[in-house]
């Protein structure tokens, strides 16, 4: 496939329509094995996270068999293509210890912060410690322009799950015009182009930016205690944007996969079914680029807000209110119009599983160098279970993450996940997570 | 509480007679330092550090740059903790990608201000040249607005020292100044109201809100913005702690025309207006509702607000009875009401006839649509929570999490046409029944109002039974809930709640629940005129009062506290 008609390929998919395309990185910047650039860098580990609000129907979406070659229950259909590369965690929980189970929030926060958290519900809350996204863009997103990218379908920047400590969460881009022009606005540099300059301009932005740090002494002293954290919360992301322009200062590295379409029209978001589900795709196929060409190698996609207000055109009752007033209906076993939206959910999954793993890089695909940690805040929302939390884990890390296998915890904290990830993109943690959500017990079986 | 507010009607007397001569309507002219002696101290809390929200950074830019500038970028969502985003400002900080937007704002308010000439610069360097005393000049004048305080000289003298680098990269002065603007505008001296706790000489061992923090405080109540040049240069005299010269201030300040929009900015937040914000009804439900209906609803009601309490100086209690609003088209067409020719343009005040079932800011659509969490009907839990939260102070306890509805909803006949037949399965569950008997009641009483405002009298050709108790009381539908507001002392108390913790940036605690009362009283005693409540505040050392930055102990909420009483 050649450059130029790989180009009007992704043009085309930036005008709409909902075809994916795969944009492989040249052999000719690859080494031998396939697995690293001709420069001795190896192809890089992407991580993301997929939320999804109200959880699951136990019985029709859980695997009953266990390690690979997992059977597909009706509602992970949508991810059968992919079973081999999607991990599928059952039976760990969001052990709460004397905690409240705070409905639409501490299950959420226990998976991604490794502790149940102490203040929140349907609106959101704080978080005890920081998201896992956080961790591992600290430890693998300084490199990239942006550390990481906060997403949301439903038109509303407060939905996110991505946070440090505190209450102030990771706002998310929610209109794929705006992120488009923040990624490949004037500011990009396209790391396949030949000639650079060092901008002087920026030189001067990232002088103004290190000078703003030195107000933090005097600020630290005249705050209370509870406010210094978010002082030093406030300079540290000053400083994120600070090595953020660093990165327009150098040669950008060749990036052969990455390829930039057209900015895409502008469209009506918000939380009826249909239009949140494009925008997840535009966002996504964003997202897609984004990573391809090393703008960032984080991202955190969610879908809706815990307590899920995507709705039916014309239907009067949403997701969430869906989930608590629905009847289970007698003959099916299930509440169909709430099951209708889990079974879209995991359709959206499967959606961004399918951009991503179109993507070629070296012998395998954008898919196979990430892993994507996709969870839901509860089990049954109905009664707002947090036991047998719904987890998955799609790619392999490039190799270090066995993939494609069902795994139970038997009961163990949903912590193990995020430790096991952590442990698989090298970052040195040996425990994880605060009273009961602490552990030191990675998952063995997906470790290579 | 009640005992309190009675023995306020001795100087009651005082300030009603003195209410007949002009400003002093707002302003009872006795002493208020007599007064305050006999009040009760607040619970001193460390000075605060909150985040200005998005539009009192584009007040504060354009009060000091002027009306012409565009802020550009989109800034981090506000979080409303404990009644308030007032208080949400004073926990949040600012995330990466948030830093980024602020850093482009600076840029190109920076950019506008110098190219616009907006700034005055007293100096013209040759070429090449730079001035530091002259550029020193100009940002220190600049950063004391923007940081509401002086500039410490090693804080001007980095300033000054970015705008030195940048005019010798670009060749130019101005583009020196620009840079050194855009560095004041990313400080978080600006983002932030920084404030400041000295020790207090009056008090030994004690402690007060620096004069300029004070001033902030006083600024941000009254007009929502930062204080102006007049402001800061009291401050910097010791103004503020001479209770004559800070009255003249603070009257000054009500007598603006910017005490209008503080009064709106108080509203906004206190009735929860950001959830307009976005805020989509179902189309083929409502297919008269559409944004601009939204915001139409959300501006009868502050123009509503105006006029009665900064217009009319009224009492905060008539807001729950009024007939006097204002209208347009598209409000007469949701209302079915006929729209003068001043209201098919623009606004245009209206009176509801007796026989229209409106009268009273809950009638109006500002209350009755807003409800983000609801697209296609009306939620009679949401309204009774947004009723006990927002306009009486009362938190309603969240749902319990392990609820087994599967135990009272009736399968075989799931289709209950109306909405009180569809909650009657929460007073059924006694794990529902305590705190959906603490909205439901008050919420299916406003059933006669759909998810947008029009009026019904049936639902599913059910017809509605709009009956409820209120503390005991039984009533009829909206205007009978809306009169046993307007009577209940519950509603004054926690306006002046609700004003207090927007002043000071936190939640009322234990200690502060005398002042309260202290303020209740004087409010009752100003025959409640919110303007006079404000003045008060504005005025009062509680306002004041500040501990030494250090460790925050957690204090009993005041909720709590008045309840246990």
């Amino acid at each position: 496939m050649s450059h130029w008609t790989r180009r009007n390929l992704l043009r085309g998919m930036m005008r709409g329509s909902a075809v994916v395309v795969g944009l492989p990185l040249l052999d000719l910047f690859l080494d031998g094995n396939g697995e690293a650039l001709a420069s001795g860098a190896p192809i890089p580990t992407r991580f993301g996270t997929w939320f999804w609000g109200c959880g699951v129907n136990t019985a029709r979406w859980f695997p009953s068999q266990l390690g690979k070659g997992y059977d597909i229950k009706p509602e992970l259909a949508p991810i059968a293509p992919y079973r081999d590369k999607v991990s599928v965690f059952s039976n760990f929980n969001c052990i709460l210890d004397g905690k409240p189970n705070l409905v639409h929030w501490s299950g959420v926060m226990a998976t991604l912060t490794g502790a149940a958290p102490l203040k929140g519900g349907v609106a959101g809350g704080t978080s005890e410690q920081p998201t896992i996204d956080c961790l591992v863009s600290d430890h693998i997103g300084a490199g990239t322009r942006f550390r990481s990218l906060e997403l949301a379908c439903t038109g509303q920047t407060g939905v996110s799950y991505s946070m440090r400590a505190g209450s102030t969460v990771n706002p998310s881009e929610v209109d794929p015009v705006q992120l488009y022009r923040r990624l490949f606005g004037a500011e990009f540099q396209d790391p396949n182009k030949a000639e650079f300059k060092p901008d002087p301009a920026v030189m001067l932005r990232q002088s103004v930016l290190s000078s703003v740090k030195d107000d933090r002494d005097e600020l630290l002293r005249s705050l209370g205690s509870a406010d210094r954290q978010r002082v030093d919360q406030y300079f540290t992301s000053v400083r994120q944007v600070e090595q953020q322009l660093g990165h327009l200062l150098e040669k950008p590295a060749p990036a052969e996969a990455c390829v930039v379409g057209r900015e895409p029209g502008k469209a009506e978001l918000g939380p009826t079914w249909d239009v949140a589900m494009r925008t997840h795709d535009l966002l996504g196929q964003l997202a897609v680029m984004a990573l391809s060409c090393n703008q960032t190698r984080v991202f955190n996609m969610a879908l809706s807000i815990a307590g899920s207000n995507l709705r039916k055109a014309g239907d009067p009752v949403a997701f969430h209110e869906l989930t608590h007033e629905e009847p289970i209906d007698e003959k099916l076993g299930y509440q169909p119009k709430s099951t209708f939206f889990i079974e879209r959910s995991m359709e959206t999954f499967g959606s961004m599983l399918k951009m991503m793993d179109g993507v070629k890089e070296g012998a395998g695909t954008l898919l196979d160098n990430s892993l994507i940690l996709a969870t839901s805040e509860s089990n049954f929302a109905k009664i707002h279970s947090v036991d047998n939390l719904p987890i998955m884990v799609a790619g392999s890390a490039g190799g270090k993450w066995k993939a494609g296998q069902h795994i139970s915890g038997n009961g163990d904290p949903s912590s193990r996940v995020g430790l096991t990830i952590q442990q698989v993109l090298g970052m040195p943690v040996t425990s994880w997570g605060d009273g009961a959500m602490r552990t030191t017990k990675p998952i063995s079986e997906v470790m290579a | 509480m009640m005992a309190k507010i009675k023995s306020g009607r001795a100087f009651w007397l005082a300030s009603a007679a003195a209410g007949l001569i002009g400003l002093a309507v707002i302003a009872p002219v006795e002493d208020v330092t007599a007064k305050s002696t006999a009040a009760p101290s607040v619970a001193a809390a460390p000075p605060g550090f909150r985040r200005l929200n998005e539009a009192q950074y584009i007040r504060s830019v354009e009060q000091i740059f002027g009306p012409a500038i565009k802020v550009p970028g989109r800034f981090d969502p506000p979080l409303r903790e404990q009644g308030l985003l007032a208080i949400g400002d004073a926990t949040v900080t600012v995330s990466a990608s948030g830093i980024e937007q602020y850093e482009l704002r600076a840029r190109e308010i920076a950019a506008q201000a110098m190219a616009g000439g907006k700034v005055s610069v007293p100096c013209s360097p040759a070429a090449g040249a730079f001035d530091a005393a002259c550029a020193g000049q100009v940002l220190g004048r600049f950063g004391r607005l923007l940081y509401r305080r002086p500039l410490a000289n090693t804080e001007l003298s980095a300033v000054v020292a970015i705008a030195a680098n940048a005019a010798d990269v670009n060749h130019s002065f101005a583009k020196g100044l620009e840079a050194g603007l855009s560095r004041l505008l990313m400080s978080p001296n600006f983002i932030f109201r920084v404030e400041r706790s000295v020790a207090d000489p009056r008090a030994p061992g004690g402690y007060r809100l620096e004069d300029h923090a004070l001033a902030s405080r006083i600024s941000f109540l009254l007009w929502d913005s930062s204080p102006d040049e007049a402001m800061l240069d009291a401050a910097a005299r010791g103004d503020l702690r001479v209770p004559a010269k800070l009255q003249r201030q603070v009257d000054r300040m009500l007598a603006s025309p910017r005490y209008e929009q503080g009064v709106r900015s108080f509203f906004f937040d206190m009735f929860g207006y950001e959830q307009f914000r976005g805020l989509a009804k179902d189309q083929a439900i409502y297919p008269k509702f559409n944004s601009e209906l939204a915001r139409d609803a959300q501006e009868q009601t502050l123009r509503t607000i105006v006029d009665l309490l900064v217009t009319n100086r009224g009492d905060y209690r008539d807001l729950f009875s009024t007939r006097k609003t204002f209208i347009n088209r598209g409000l007469g067409a949701l209302y079915k009401v006929p729209v003068s020719a001043a209201g098919v343009d623009g606004w245009a005040p209206y009176t509801f006839p007796v026989d229209q079932p409106r009268g009273g800011i809950l009638s109006l659509a500002g209350f009755l649509m807003l409800d983000p969490t609801h697209e296609g009907r009306s939620s009679p839990t949401i309204r009774g929570k947004t009723v006990r939260e927002l306009l009486l102070c009362q938190p309603v306890p969240q749902p319990p999490p392990n609820v087994n509805f599967a135990l009272v909803q009736d399968v075989t006949n799931p289709l209950y046409k109306t909405a009180r037949q569809r909650l009657t399965v929460h007073q059924e569950n006694p794990a529902c029944a305590g705190c959906h008997a603490l909205t439901d009641p008050i919420g299916l009483s406003l059933e006669n109002y759909d998810a947008v405002g029009n009026f019904r009298t049936h639902e599913n050709d059910a017809k509605i039974d709009a009956t409820g108790t209120f503390e005991g009381k039984p009533y009829t539908g909206l205007t009978g809930l809306s009169q046993r507001l307007r009577e209940s002392p519950e509603v004054p108390a926690c306006v002046v709640q609700r004003a207090f913790e927007y002043g000071v940036g936190r939640p009322a605690a234990g200690g502060d629940a005398d002042w309260l009362e202290f303020a209740v009283g004087q409010f009752a005693s100003d025959r409640f005129r919110f303007s006079a409540l404000m003045r008060r505040i504005a005025t009062s050392p509680a306002l004041a009062a500040a501990a030494p930055p250090g460790p925050v102990t957690t204090a009993l909420s005041y909720d709590k506290h008045r309840r246990n009483r």
